[in-house]
C-alpha cells in the first residue's frame, strides 16, 4: 500500500497514555486519515483519561465523554444534531475500547447498526479493561492472564467474533486495522469516512501494562499479529472479504513469547492457539477468494 | 476556538481565580501540552547515527551506504563522486575486488549482500560513459612528492596528495601506469579503457606520471619533499625442481605481462600452471583463450585455493582443468624445451602458519603429464634493491638522506589485494601531509558497527540480489573481451533500493510514525526530539530499520 501517512497532526504531545501506547498512535493515525471536520465520542476507558483532564485537551477536534455504555448512542445523537443544523459533512465517531464495545457496549453498538445511523465506530481492543486495571473482557484471548483471571485459573472461554457480530447486522463496511500498518488503516478510515452508514473497524492495540510487554515492543508485537495470521487485515465491503495485508509463515508462539500476558502457556496450549488462527485464518482466506 | 491551531503552540496554564471564571459546563480550553511528559522518561532516545558494516569491511572504507543510496535515488555521478572521496579507481575495484564488504553485509542474513561491487562498477562506468571526469587542476603547494611505482597504491597515493593541490610525480618502470592493474589482471576482467580513465581521472589533479623510469637508487629522488614507495611484488617464486630453466617454463607475472603489455603469445599447446592464487588463474584462462589445453596443479584442495572463488568457478567453466593435491618434482627437456612434467601427489596434514594445511608428498605416487609450456605461480616477492637497506621499511616512514620515506602496497603489506593497496596509497597520503603540513590530519573514529540483529527486517521484503549478465563460455574463451557485463542502470537502481541503510538514517520517516507521543519532529533531512514530551518509550529506536536511533540511560 504506497499512501503517504499525513503530516497534519491533530493530538498534542503532554497526554497521559502510557509510554508506548498504542491506543494513543490508533487515534493518531485515524484523526490523520479523517481530518480535522470529524466529532469523536468516547464512553469510559483509557482514551477518557488520555484526552486530558478538565481543562487541559489532547485532541485538536471537538471530543465529547459519554457513559460507559453509551459509545454508539452518543455518536449517533450527534451526527444526528450535526444533520439537523444543516452539517451532512462532518464524521462522527464514536471511539470505545473493548469493554465499552463487546461488552456494556454492546447494546448501544447493535441498537446504531440496525438503524444503519451513519457514524464510524472504532473499537480499539487492548483485550482487557486496562482503565480500571487489566480485568478480563469478552474480547480477552482464551487463557490469557488478566488480574480477574490469573495465571493459575486463566480465562476458559475464547474471544468473542465481534466481527461476526457486526456482519450479522449487515453493516456497510466493516474492517480490521494495526497501529504496525498506518497506511492501511488510514486507507481504511478513509474509505469508511465516504460510506454512509454504520461503520465498525476494530483495531487491536497492544498495551505495554497490560499485557506486559516491554513499551518498546508495541509496533513489533502489533505487527506479529497480523503476520502469524492472530489478527488479520482486511476488510468487508458489503459482505465481501478482502485481505488487505499479506501474512507470512510466522508461528503465533513469536507473537505470544513477547508477552508475559502468556508466559504461563505450555506446548499444548500454543498448539492449540496455533490450530484455532489457522482454522479461522482459512475461513476469512476462503471468504476473500 | 482556543483548542485549534498547530501542536506546538506553547501551552498555557489556565487558572481559576473565582468560581464565576468557571466555564457554565466542563469543557477544555487549554491543551495538554502544559503537561512536560519528558520528566516520565529513564531511557532517552538519541540519533546516533553508526557504522555500517559493509564499510567497516571495507578495507578503503569506502561509504558504501552512502553511495547506494545516491544510486537509489538515480544519481550515479554523484555515487562516482562519493566513492571518489575514499578510492580513486571505483571502475576497477567493481571488477576485480574480491569484495569482503559483501561477506559482511546485513543484507546477506536475510537473503541475499547487497551487490555492491556492481553498484560501484555501476556508477563509476556511469561516469566513464558520460564523459564525467575530474576537472584539471595544477598544483598548489610548494612540496613535490614523489612516488615510486603506478600500482594502485602509487596511483591513490598521488590521487590523496594531487586532491589536497601537492605536486606529485610518479616514477614507473614499465612503459605503461598500472602496476599489476596494467601488467597483471588479464583485459577480459579489466579494460584498459577503464584503468585508463581511471589513472587520466589522477592526473587531472596535476598529477604527473614518468613511465619506462626505473628507479635504480633512491638517491636519484633527492630533490624530493617526500617520497612513496609502491613498487609492488613482482619477483617470481621459483619451483626448484630439475629442468625448470628450460624454454618453455615461465613465471606468471611474467607470463601475463608479456601478454598485457606486448600482445605476446608464450603458450604452446599444452600448458600446466602450478598454483592456486589470482596469478594462477589468470595465466590459465588467458593461455586458454590462446588456444592452449590447460591445466592447474594446485597442491591443497579447492577450499584452501586462495584464488577469488569467482574466478575458480569461471575458469573451471570455460574449460580449465584443475588437479588438486598434486605437486611438480621435475621438468623434462626435450630439444631444449619442457616436453613433459613429472609430478607427485600430496596429502592435507596439519595446518601450517598461514592457517591452511600443510601438503606432504604421498611417496611412490608420481605421474606424468604432458606439457610443452609451465607457467609458475607460487607467489610474488618484491625487489627493493633501490634501497639502501632492505629490512626497516614499512608503513611508518624512515628519514633516508634527510628526506622521509613511506612505504605503502604489496611491497610492504603483502596484502595483495587492490583495494588492500589503494587504502595503504590513502594511508601514506595521509602521513605524507601530515609530515608537510606539520599538523596531524584529523582523523574520526567510527561509530559502532551495526550488528544484524539491530536491523528492522519488518521493513523490508525478500527479494534476491540481481547479477551481472555474463558473456556466454563459448563467446568469451575465443578473445580477451570483458566477461562480465555490467548491470542496466534500471538493475542497479533497484538493487540499490534493497539496502537496509545500517546506522545511517535514510528518512523514512518511521520514528516519526510510530512515535505515540509526537515528539518526533522532521527538519529538512533529518529528526530532533522534543525531551520536553518524549517519555522514552523506546518505539522509535526499535522501529527505525537502520539502528540509527540509540536508547541512553537518563541522567537523573
Ligand atoms: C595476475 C594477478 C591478478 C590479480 N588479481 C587480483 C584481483 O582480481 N583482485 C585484487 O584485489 N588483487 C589482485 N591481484 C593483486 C593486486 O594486483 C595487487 O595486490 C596490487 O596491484 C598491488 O598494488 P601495488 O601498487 O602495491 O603494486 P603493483 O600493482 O605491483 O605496482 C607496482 C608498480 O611499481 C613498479 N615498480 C617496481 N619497481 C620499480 C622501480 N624500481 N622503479 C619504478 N617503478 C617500479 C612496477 O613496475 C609496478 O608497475 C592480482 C595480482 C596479480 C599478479
Ligand atoms: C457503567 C460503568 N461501569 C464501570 C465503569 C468503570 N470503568 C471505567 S473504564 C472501565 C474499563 C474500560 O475498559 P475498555 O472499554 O476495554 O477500555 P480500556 O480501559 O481497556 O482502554 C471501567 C470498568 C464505568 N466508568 N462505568
Ligand atoms: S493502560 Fe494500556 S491502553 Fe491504557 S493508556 Fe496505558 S498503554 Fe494505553
Ligand atoms: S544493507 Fe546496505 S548499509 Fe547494510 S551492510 Fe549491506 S550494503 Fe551496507
Ligand atoms: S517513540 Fe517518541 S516517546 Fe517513544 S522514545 Fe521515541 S521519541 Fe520518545
Ligand atoms: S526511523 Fe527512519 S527516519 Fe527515523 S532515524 Fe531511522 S532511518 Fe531515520
Ligand atoms: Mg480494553
Amino acid at each position: 500500500m504506497s499512501i503517504e501517512i499525513p503530516r497534519e497532526e491533530y493530538l498534542f504531545s503532554g497526554h497521559t497514555g502510557c509510554p508506548g501506547c498504542g491506543a494513543v498512535l490508533a487515534m493518531r493515525h485515524v484523526l490523520k486519515g479523517l481530518g480535522d471536520k470529524t466529532v469523536v465520542a468516547i464512553p469510559a476507558c483509557c482514551w477518557s483519561i488520555i484526552a486530558g483532564a478538565f481543562p487541559y485537551a489532547t485532541l485538536n477536534v471537538p471530543l465529547m465523554h459519554c457513559a460507559f455504555e453509551t459509545g454508539a448512542a452518543t455518536a449517533a445523537g450527534i451526527k444526528a444534531a450535526l444533520e439537523i443544523r444543516g452539517d451532512t459533512e462532518t464524521t462522527v465517531l464514536a471511539w470505545a475500547g473493548d469493554g465499552g464495545t463487546f461488552d456494556i457496549g454492546l447494546q448501544a453498538l447493535s441498537g446504531a447498526a440496525e438503524r444503519n445511523d451513519d457514524i464510524i465506530f472504532i473499537c480499539y481492543d487492548n483485550e482487557a479493561y486496562m482503565n480500571t486495571g487489566i480485568q478480563r473482557s469478552s474480547a480477552t484471548p482464551w487463557k490469557t492472564w488478566t488480574s480477574t483471571t490469573p495465571a493459575n485459573t486463566p480465562k476458559e472461554t475464547p474471544k468473542k467474533d465481534i466481527v461476526a457480530t457486526m456482519m450479522a447486522h449487515h453493516i456497510p463496511y466493516i474492517a480490521t486495522g494495526s497501529v504496525a500498518y498506518p497506511a492501511d488503516l488510514i486507507a481504511k478510515v478513509r474509505k469508511a469516512k465516504e460510506i454512509r452508514g454504520t461503520k465498525f473497524i476494530h483495531i487491536l492495540i497492544p498495551c505495554p501494562p497490560g499485557w506486559r510487554h516491554p513499551s518498546e515492543l508495541t509496533i513489533k508485537i502489533a505487527r506479529l499479529a497480523v503476520l502469524s495470521r492472530v489478527f488479520p487485515l482486511y476488510e468487508i465491503e458489503d459482505g465481501n472479504h478482502r485481505v488487505t495485508v499479506e501474512p507470512d509463515d510466522t508461528r503465533v508462539s513469536e507473537y505470544l513469547k513477547l508477552q508475559g500476558r502468556f508466559r504461563h502457556l505450555d506446548e499444548t496450549d500454543i498448539e492449540v492457539i496455533q490450530a484455532n488462527v489457522d482454522r479461522e485464518w482459512s475461513r476469512i482466506e476462503c471468504l476473500s477468494a | 476556538m482556543p483548542l485549534r491551531g498547530k501542536p506546538t503552540t506553547e501551552a498555557e496554564k489556565i487558572v481559576f481565580r473565582h468560581e464565576a471564571e468557571l466555564p457554565p459546563m466542563t469543557r477544555s480550553m487549554g491543551t495538554v501540552l502544559i503537561n512536560k511528559t519528558g520528566s516520565w522518561r529513564y531511557l532517552r532516545p538519541v540519533y546516533e547515527e553508526k557504522t555500517p558494516p559493509c564499510r567497516d569491511a571495507c578495507p578503503a572504507g569506502i561509504d558504501i551506504q552512502g553511495f547506494v543510496d545516491m544510486l537509489a535515488r538515480g544519481e550515479p555521478l554523484e555515487a562516482w563522486r562519493l566513492i571518489r572521496e575514499s578510492s580513486p579507481l571505483p571502475g576497477v575495484c567493481g571488477r576485480v575486488c574480491p569484495h569482503p564488504c559483501e561477506r559482511s553485509c546485513n543484507r546477506g542474513e536475510f537473503d541475499e549482500a547487497i551487490s555492491i561491487h556492481a553498484l560501484e562498477r555501476l556508477a563509476a562506468d556511469r561516469a566513464l560513459n558520460e564523459g564525467v571526469g575530474e576537472e584539471p587542476r595544477a598544483p598548489k603547494e610548494e612540496e613535490r612528492v614523489a612516488i615510486i611505482g603506478s600500482g594502485p597504491a602509487g596511483l591513490s597515493c598521488a590521487h590523496f596528495l594531487g586532491r589536497e593541490g601537492y605536486g606529485v610525480t610518479v616514477f614507473e618502470a614499465l612503459p605503461r601506469p598500472g602496476g599489476m592493474l596494467r601488467v597483471g589482471i588479464p583485459e577480459y576482467r579489466l579494460p584498459r579503457t577503464v584503468l585508463d580513465k581511471e589513472i587520466a581521472d589522477i592526473e587531472a589533479l596535476g598529477v604527473s606520471f614518468q613511465t619506462g623510469a626505473r628507479i635504480g637508487d633512491i638517491g636519484e629522488l633527492a630533490d624530493y619533499d617526500a617520497i612513496f614507495v609502491a613498487t609492488g611484488a613482482h619477483k617470481s617464486r621459483s619451483l626448484n625442481i630439475p629442468g625448470e630453466d628450460a624454454a618453455g617454463v615461465i613465471p606468471g607475472v611474467e607470463f601475463l605481462k608479456n601478454l598485457n603489455l606486448g600482445g605476446k603469445n608464450q603458450a604452446g599447446e599444452r600448458v600446466l600452471v602450478v598454483g592456486g592464487g589470482n596469478t594462477a588463474i589468470d595465466a590459465a584462462r588467458s593461455a586458454l583463450r590462446l588456444g592452449a589445453r590447460t591445466t592447474i596443479v594446485y597442491r591443497r584442495t579447492r577450499e584452501e585455493m586462495p584464488a577469488i572463488e569467482e574466478e575458480i568457478e569461471a575458469a573451471l567453466a570455460e574449460g580449465v582443468d584443475i588437479l588438486y593435491l598434486a605437486t611438480p618434482r621435475m621438468a623434462l627437456v626435450k630439444d631444449g624445451r619442457v616436453a613433459q612434467v613429472g609430478l607427485i601427489k600430496t596429502e592435507l596434514a596439519e595446518p601450517d602458519e598461514t592457517g591452511r594445511r600443510r601438503p606432504v608428498e604421498v611417496a611412490g605416487s608420481e605421474f606424468m603429464i604432458e606439457a610443452d609450456t609451465v607457467i609458475t605461480a607460487l607467489g610474488e616477492a618484491p625487489d627493493l634493491s633501490f634501497l639502501p637497506e632492505h629490512a626497516g621499511l614499512s608503513e611508518e616512514p624512515r628519514e633516508i638522506d634527510g628526506t622521509p620515506v613511506f612505504g605503502g602496497g604489496d611491497a610492504f603489506t603483502g596484502a595483495g589485494t587492490v583495494v588492500h593497496a589503494i587504502a595503504s596509497g590513502r594511508r601514506g597520503a595521509r602521513a605524507i601531509i601530515s609530515r608537510l603540513a606539520g599538523a596531524g590530519v584529523a582523523h574520526e573514529p567510527p561509530g559502532p558497527v551495526v550488528p544484524f540483529e539491530s536491523v528492522n527486517t519488518a521493513c523490508f521484503a525478500r527479494q534476491p540480489a540481481v547479477r551481472m549478465p555474463e558473456v556466454p563460455v563459448a563467446e568469451r574463451v575465443s578473445g580477451f573481451a570483458e566477461v562480465n557485463r555490467g548491470l542496466p542502470l534500471t538493475d542497479g537502481l533497484e538493487e540499490a533500493k534493497r539496502c537496509f541503510s545500517c546506522g545511517v538514517c535514510n528518512l523514512c520517516d518511521n520514528c516519526l510514525i510510530f512515535c505515540p507521543d509526537i515528539a518526533v519532529i522532521r527538519l529538512n533531512d533529518s529528526y530532533e526530539i522534543d525531551y520536553d514530551y518524549c517519555k522514552g518509550c523506546g518505539i522509535c529506536a526499535v522501529e527505525c530499520p537502520g539502528n540509527v536511533i540509540s536508547l541512553v540511560e537518563e541522567e537523573r
